[in-house]
């Protein structure tokens, strides 16, 4: 196995990519009628909203979340006499005003560092009945992916509860992108959901407007399986499904974009799950030829456009959709890529692990991956590489958009922030993504 | 020009009596006319018991906590024996909060009120026993105390915590201008104790400043919420609280202690026979 590629960590980081851990209150403000409370000091929670949310694709806050959020606001006086009483109080005051099916508690920094016992302070109100959770999310436990992880067990600890039942078969809990950090999620979500759907199955998807709802998170002990379609992010949730429930999970590394890969991904999971595949074949043929419909239509663009079209490509972004495009350019396209940064600053246990599913994209271009936060550092990598007599095409953040400038390259926003587009409902997944990620990449070359 | 304020931490094992020696020598320079401010550091707020005649005083945290940051000092500093300033920082109840982020709000909040005024020629911080976090060591911070004396006994606990907090102000030292005055013995009573508490003391690098003999005249003094030196001016011991006051006064000897490993804080203990007593003790 190669070394890890690791750039010397610097000391700063300019250019922010993802949120702290409190910024899981977008996880729970993703769970229809879920209701985060956050216990932290003024200003945490809005600031992962506007990072997330808000200059994130201008996703806005929905039914719960953003600016409706009920906060402990801790000051000197909880830092110092403890926030037991405000928390309570806050809780008591959100069951009455806020009305939502779930309750979840996320405590930061400031509350985690002197120890407060919120879990006994909610507990009680669990004795009671109330759909309370909580959750730690201190900032300097990890960052938003991990506090998403963190809030996603606790709810399934103290909420969904013990379940000895039978499992039923074809049932799918999804453990995919993050809510709002990945700022295509709901439409995402749409396309998975409807993919594993035409395919035979059914789908807990939890998060979005596809979501059941609480009742759907309570139907998640009973799934044949977790799916993991991610290369980090969720397999903490899936071990941890399996201890609990005795559930097995199938880890799909790389989200599938475009036909090749989406045909694969089904016949891969209808395999895994034991369930007939007739269905999910003739769900592939029709997917399939409208795929090849509109490609066709697409080629006569792609292979007479003589005005300049990118040829080599740079990702900028975290490890999910940075791994998903990349694959699918090289190996659905045929674009060279030349430089992949993650920059979700994936945990050090993963990296080999997703290092060799970027290797292996290609046969022809063994390609390496650097795992770099610094904004800096990214566009002096992004700024030095060869991309050869074509335009230079980067997907990337918002952040990228000034070296894109200096290079007169194409800016196709992916990652974390993104503030050139409101992102509404689009996905880049699945069968219909990939065509959207095309129309996308595409019309800004046309554009010039 | 200003005068220089002597800020002084007083540090020591829970319980070995570092307020009781603290309220008394400061009883004493305040006999000799000198302005004196003691702030308690410790969440019990019982640092000012004896100069204030009972617990009476409202905390600096529980005043801040029901009235706010708007306070005046008056709301806060209390007059005590011969006009000695008494503050107590207070803290949390017991197992909640945080106790060294109390401390810090406390001080600072002394700092921005103006406590530390010209009419000031001491100021002792009467801190924890343990130096448990950033908080309790707020007092030797830069720019607050630069003189420390710990208070002792020649119980080997109590030799255990004061080598550990010579090992605090070593870190403070190299970095500050925080030094070590000397070891306070308050004694105990046990075998040979003077001249542990001397070998332990030149151990460190520094002096024995004074050995305070155990005496129940301190106790009848407390008990009737004095200092010996107010309750009972012309006994022994309130010489020995006035002879402490006097070596802090003219004190000129500051060091940078040379903390000791285990092994050797053992081997002076064994030394001076106290390991044998060790083997006797049942609970």
């Amino acid at each position: 196995m190669t070394e890890v590629n690791q750039t010397k960590k610097s000391n700063t980081i300019v250019h922010p990519r993802y949120g702290c851990a409190i910024g899981a209150i977008n996880t729970v403000a993703a769970i229809p009628r879920g209701i985060p409370i956050a216990n932290c000091g003024p200003g945490c929670a809005d600031k992962q909203y506007f990072m997330l949310s808000f200059s994130n694709g201008f996703q806005g806050a929905g039914y719960s979340g953003g600016g409706a959020l009920p906060s402990t606001n801790v000051g000197e006086n909880e830092i110092v006499f403890g926030g037991h009483k405000k928390l309570d109080d806050l809780i008591k005051s959100s069951l009455k005003i806020m009305d939502g099916d779930i309750y979840v508690v996320l405590t930061g920094c400031s509350i985690e560092l002197i120890g407060d016992d919120v879990g006994a302070i909610v507990k009680e109100y669990q004795e009671k009945g109330y759909p309370v959770v909580h959750a730690e999310a201190a900032g300097f436990k990890g960052n938003n992916l991990t506090g998403h992880e963190n809030v996603v067990k606790a709810i399934i600890d103290q909420y969904v509860g013990e379940y000895k039942g039978r499992k039923k078969k074809g049932l799918i809990n999804l453990w995919f992108d993050v809510p709002y950090y990945h700022a295509n999620w709901r439409g995402d979500s749409i396309e998975l959901k409807r993919v594993l759907e035409g395919a035979g199955f059914k789908v807990n998807v939890l998060f979005g407007s596809e979501s059941g709802g609480v009742s759907e998170w309570k139907e998640v002990p009973k799934a044949q399986f977790n799916l993991v379609v991610s290369p980090w992010v969720g397999l903490e949730i899936a071990k941890h499904l399996e201890t609990k429930y005795k559930q097995p999970f199938l880890h799909v590394p790389v989200i599938p974009i475009g036909e090749e890969a989406t045909t694969e991904f089904i016949r891969e999971l209808v395999d895994f799950a034991g369930i007939d595949n007739k269905k999910a074949e003739a769900f592939i043929s029709t997917e399939a030829e409208r795929y090849y419909y509109f490609l066709e239509h697409f080629s006569e663009f792609f292979s007479e456009y003589w005005f300049g079209l990118p040829a080599r490509f740079v990702t900028v972004g975290d490890a999910a959709y940075n791994l998903a495009i990349t694959k699918f350019l090289t190996d659905q396209i045929g674009l060279i890529p030349t430089k992949q940064i993650i920059t979700d600053n994936t945990p050090e246990k993963h990296r080999q692990n997703i290092q060799k599913l970027f290797h292996d994209i290609s046969d022809e271009f063994p390609l390496d991956v650097e795992f770099i936060e610094d904004g800096y550092v990214i566009e002096e990598k992004v700024r030095n590489v060869d991309y050869g007599s074509s335009v230079p095409l980067i997907l990337g953040s918002s952040w990228e958009s000034d070296v894109a400038k200096e290079i007169k390259g194409l800016l196709i926003p992916i990652s974390t922030p993104i503030v050139s587009e409101v992102v509404i409902n689009r996905t880049y997944v699945g069968y219909h993504g990939a065509l959207t990620l095309l129309e996308k990449i595409y019309s800004e070359t046309v554009r010039g | 020009m200003t005068k220089k304020i002597r800020q002084i931490a007083i540090y020591g094992k829970g319980g070995i009596g570092k307020s009781t020696t603290t309220q008394n020598l400061t009883a004493g320079l305040a006999e000799n006319g000198k302005g004196v401010m003691i702030v308690g550091c410790d969440p019990k707020a019982d640092s000012t018991r004896l100069l204030l005649g009972g617990l009476a005083q409202k905390t600096v945290l529980d005043t801040l906590r029901e009235t706010g940051e708007e306070i005046d000092l008056e709301h806060i500093v209390r007059d005590g024996y011969r006009g000695i300033r008494c503050v107590e920082s207070g803290g949390p109840e017991p197992g909640v909060g945080c106790a060294g982020r109390g401390i810090i709000t406390s001080i600072g909040l002394l700092e921005r009120l103006g406590a530390y005024d010209e009419d000031l020629d001491y100021v002792f911080y009467d801190v924890l026993g343990d130096v448990v976090c950033g908080g309790f060591a707020m007092p030797i911070r830069e720019g607050k105390a630069r003189e420390i004396y710990i208070v002792g006994s020649g119980e080997m606990m109590a030799l255990y915590a004061a080598n550990n907090i010579a090992k605090g102000i070593q870190k403070f030292a190299t970095k500050g201008k925080v030094r070590l005055g000397g070891i306070i013995c308050n004694s105990r009573n046990v075998d040979r104790e003077y001249e542990l508490l001397r070998a332990f003391s030149a151990e460190l690098g520094t002096q024995l400043i004074h050995f305070v003999p155990r005496d129940n005249i301190v106790q009848h003094a407390e008990i009737r919420k004095k200092t010996v030196i107010d309750f009972a001016p012309e006994s022994k011991q309130a010489g020995e609280y006035r002879d402490l006051a006097k070596k802090i006064e003219e004190n000129e000897n500051f060091v940078i202690p040379k903390p000791m490993s285990t092994d050797r804080l053992e081997e002076i203990l064994f030394e001076f026979g106290l390991m044998d007593a060790v083997e006797d003790y049942k609970i």
